[in-house]
């Protein structure tokens, strides 16, 4: 695999709040940061691994991807050309500049002059916004309109957690599968059935599986068939949201084999998504490590594995019991529960849970920096300097 | 080590409208003091009818214990009454559940339902009650007691009402305490610390605990013995360390190369991909088991009597049960056990009385010999 170089997908910036109720009883809504600034590359034909703990974002970001959410900030790049992302970016700066000058006009209130100045701002930051999406819509997913929507889908797929409510239950195996060859014509007559019955083959289910309908397979077996029909359109990229998490240990070790196969026939690239770190580690080339709604770490699996940098990432390795009774160390065991993303910790997100917390960290939110041996970490204070 | 539980030759039938369930088919497992006994296997293979056959909880219709002893303490609470049966459970024999908001009540506070199965069990008032449930919900970790015996269960995180849960399945000092899957629905953080509670306790107060979980991760790091399950009958018991070094069911083979171990190398020497040593297929319909061994369609080393009859437990060293004609030689043979024969009677008994009266409308009602209750 030559091409594990090229960028395919480069999201930037990536923000997205969900309106939640304030309290039971009110009717104010306040904004749960469910994304809060993912910056994060996948490369033709590569697997990045996300994990992290309930809550912490990664469905979202996966959704976003595929504007299934709508995000509130953000690029997500597709085969990105570097001379327009650079271009965009000068504009998205400016743009923050406008903005933050727009905050000063309005916050220093009713003085002379202010409603021109305001104005014209306004006008500026819309052109602003005019151009620089007119320049992003072939390549950035969220800029995208209608037409180039549609295109994109043929090449960002999507294979969901739960088996059996992602299926349509009204729809035979073929037709499941063939929707997606057939809205695009890429497949018809007997071709599309023919693409259909190679389909089944590549992902271990009988021929005859063509002809029934969901409920008449397993949990695996409906898998498969989710795989399948993210195959069809042989995409670029599949987001797989824990395709394994609701399974059983030993079919699960099928549906891992299968993605590692398919992966090299088809040159597919995978967001991987699931909370199951050695499961992540072991079908991922890098693993990025998310906490309330932020990548805190990100590396090779063998990096975050040998040498993990961030305290978070520590803990967790730390908390995940070892399938061999001669080792019994579970020592470094986190206090407390995961903060609320309604609310979250000022600073370093993590802070009230750190054992290597200083005093910056409650202050000072971490960015993601290169760490000694070429991963990347968000810390003020990482253990072994 | 005394034995506090035996179970022999459990076997616990759901009898459908118009076929069999055999969720448990011949189960034989014993429990020591203050002993961790591990049990595993894939969704669907029996593990909660187990459990909840030890706890009498089977619904009854559709589920019956068919066969079996089941002895606490020398008792066997099988064919205790129904009211002494209520004494036991909560007292000597209580249970977690993997999702604890199902098993607590939504309705009345955490304070009040830790006392009521103090008082339940205890000569003891009801002010008295409540300060005993802040002490135990200490016990568990949970910071603020006082305040926190007065909330909801839907006020607490998974974490602290999974905590909640196992106060109140220690508030009576079981001597046996099942845990089904107490920590799959929680994230690995919080699980660290259920589990570290939960051995915590066991030190401090010998409990016996039966572990049921499908992780095999949880299991080599907190029991000390393990049973596999597969399709309502245990196929493998022994040491966790056996187990784990010297698995000889050929599914309990398949189980442990089917998970990636943190770290493992993702590469061959040839610098191929690896794959996971995948089990191929999935669990038998529990409605129609195969003929022979039950997982002989899985099997990579099924030969032709493995399609033909079912193995026998047999016992190859002390303390290790294995149920596969791999290890029917003779020689290292301990002793030799037909489970399930209940079970084959059941079913025979039930193939004639529905070829009897093929159209009665009520066909979950068969008579079956060997019922109780
Ligand atoms: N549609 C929604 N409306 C309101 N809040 C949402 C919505 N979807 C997600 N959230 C919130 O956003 C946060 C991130 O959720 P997300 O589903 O992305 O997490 P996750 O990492 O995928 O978790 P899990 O491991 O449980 O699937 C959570 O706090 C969640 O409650
Ligand atoms: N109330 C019921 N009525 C009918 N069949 C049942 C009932 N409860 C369980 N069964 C069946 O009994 C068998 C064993 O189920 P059990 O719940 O013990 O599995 P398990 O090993 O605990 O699985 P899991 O890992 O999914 O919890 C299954 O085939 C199941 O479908
Ligand atoms: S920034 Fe500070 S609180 Fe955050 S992980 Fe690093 S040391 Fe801990
Ligand atoms: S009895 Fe035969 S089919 Fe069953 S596990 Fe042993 S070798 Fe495999
Ligand atoms: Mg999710
Ligand atoms: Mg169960």
């Amino acid at each position: 695999m030559s091409s594990k170089t090229e960028t395919l997908i480069d999201i930037r910036g990536l923000k997205k709040t969900f309106p939640v109720k304030a309290s039971v009883f009110s009717s104010k809504s306040i904004p749960l940061k469910a994304v809060d600034g993912v910056n994060v590359q996948i490369k033709k034909g590569e697997t990045l691994g996300l994990v992290g703990e309930s809550g912490c974002g990664k469905t979202t970001v996966g959704r976003c991807v595929l504007r299934l959410y709508e995000p509130d900030r953000g690029r997500v790049w597709l085969d990105p050309d570097p001379a327009v992302v650079a271009e965009v970016e000068q504009f998205d700066l400016e743009y923050e500049q406008l903005q933050s000058q727009l905050d000063d006009v309005i916050a220093s209130g009713r003085v002379r002059g202010a409603g021109q100045k305001t104005r014209e701002l306004r006008n500026q930051i819309r052109k602003n916004r005019n151009i620089a999406r007119r320049k992003a819509m072939q390549q950035d997913i969220l800029s995208m309109g209608r037409d180039q929507m549609h295109k994109m889908r043929r090449n960002v797929q999507m294979v969901f957690q739960d088996p059996w409510a992602s299926l349509n239950p009204q729809m035979v195996v073929s037709d499941i599968i063939g929707e997606g060859p057939h809205t695009y014509g890429t497949h018809k007559g007997a071709r599309l059935n023919k693409w259909v019955m190679e389909l089944l083959d590549k992902v271990g289910l009988p021929r005859n599986a063509a002809n029934r309908y969901p409920h008449e397979f397993s949990g695996g077996q409906r898998q498969r068939i989710g795989i399948a029909r993210a195959l069809a359109l042989t995409p670029k990229l599949i987001v797989c949201d824990e395709p394994v998490s609701a399974l059983d240990v030993s079919v699960q070790a099928q549906i891992v084999n299968l993605l590692i196969s398919l992966q090299d026939d088809f040159e597919l690239a995978y967001l991987f998504i699931a909370h199951d770190l050695s499961v992540v580690q072991y079908i991922s080339d890098r693993v990025a490590v998310m906490y309330l709604g932020k990548i805190v770490e990100l590396g090779t699996g063998e990096q975050l594995y040998n040498n993990p940098r961030h305290p978070y990432t520590i803990s967790l390795l730390g908390s995940i019991p070892v399938a061999d009774p001669e080792i019994k160390t579970q020592e470094r065991i986190l206090e407390g529960d995961v903060p609320s993303p309604v609310n979250p910790p000022k600073g370093c997100t993590f802070h009230p849970r750190c054992p290597n917390r200083i005093e910056s960290c409650s202050q000072i939110i971490p960015l993601l920096e290169k760490s000694r041996d070429g991963h990347v970490i968000a810390c003020h204070n990482p253990p072994n300097g | 080590m005394d034995n506090v539980l035996e179970v022999k030759d459990l076997a616990t039938y759901f009898f459908m409208h118009d076929y069999i369930i055999r969720a448990v088919d011949g189960v034989d497992f014993t429990l020591g003091r203050g002993e961790t006994l591990g049990i595993v296997g894939e969704s669907g293979c029996g593990k909660s009818i187990t459990s909840m056959s030890m706890m009498r909880l089977v619904p009854d219709p559709p589920g019956r214990i068919i066969s079996g002893e089941i002895s606490l303490k020398g008792r066997d609470i099988l064919k205790i009454s129904d009211d002494e049966m209520r004494k036991v459970r909560g007292n000597e024999i209580s249970m977690i559940f993997q999702e604890p908001m199902t098993s607590l009540n939504p309705v009345f506070t955490i304070g009040f339902q830790i006392s009521e199965v103090l008082r339940l069990h205890r000569d003891i008032g009801k002010q008295d009650a409540i300060t005993e449930a802040a002490r135990l919900l200490r016990m568990v970790g949970m910071s603020d007691p006082e305040e926190r015996v007065n909330e909801y269960p839907f006020q607490l995180s998974g974490g602290l009402r999974q905590r909640a849960m196992i106060a109140i399945a220690m508030a009576c000092e079981p001597t046996v305490m099942i845990a089904d899957e107490p920590t799959t629905a929680l994230d690995v953080t919080i699980q660290a610390q259920i589990l570290r509670l939960m051995r915590q306790l066991k030190e401090t107060k010998d409990t016996s605990i039966a572990f049921i979980t499908h992780d095999l991760a949880v299991i080599a790091s907190f029991t000390d013995r393990v049973m596999v399950m597969y399709a309502g009958v245990a196929v493998e018991t022994s040491t966790v360390h056996e187990i784990f070094k010297n698995p000889l069911h050929p599914y309990t083979q398949g189980l442990l190369g089917s998970v990636p171990v943190l770290g493992d190398r993702k590469v061959n020497a040839d610098g191929s991909r690896k794959l996971l040593n995948a089990i191929p297929g999935s669990l038998p319909d529990a409605r129609r088991f195969p003929r022979g061994c039950r997982f002989a369609p899985r099997c990579p080393k099924a030969m032709k009597k493995c399609w033909e009859a079912e193995p026998a437990t047999v016992e190859v060293a002390p303390g290790h049960q294995v149920r596969c004609f791999l290890h029917h030689d003779e020689v290292r043979v301990i002793s030799k056990r037909d489970l399930g024969a209940a079970g084959k009677r059941v079913l025979k008994n039930q193939q004639k009385n529905s070829g009897k009266k093929k159209s009665s409308a009520d066909g979950s009602k068969t008579d079956t010999p060997t019922a109780r209750n």
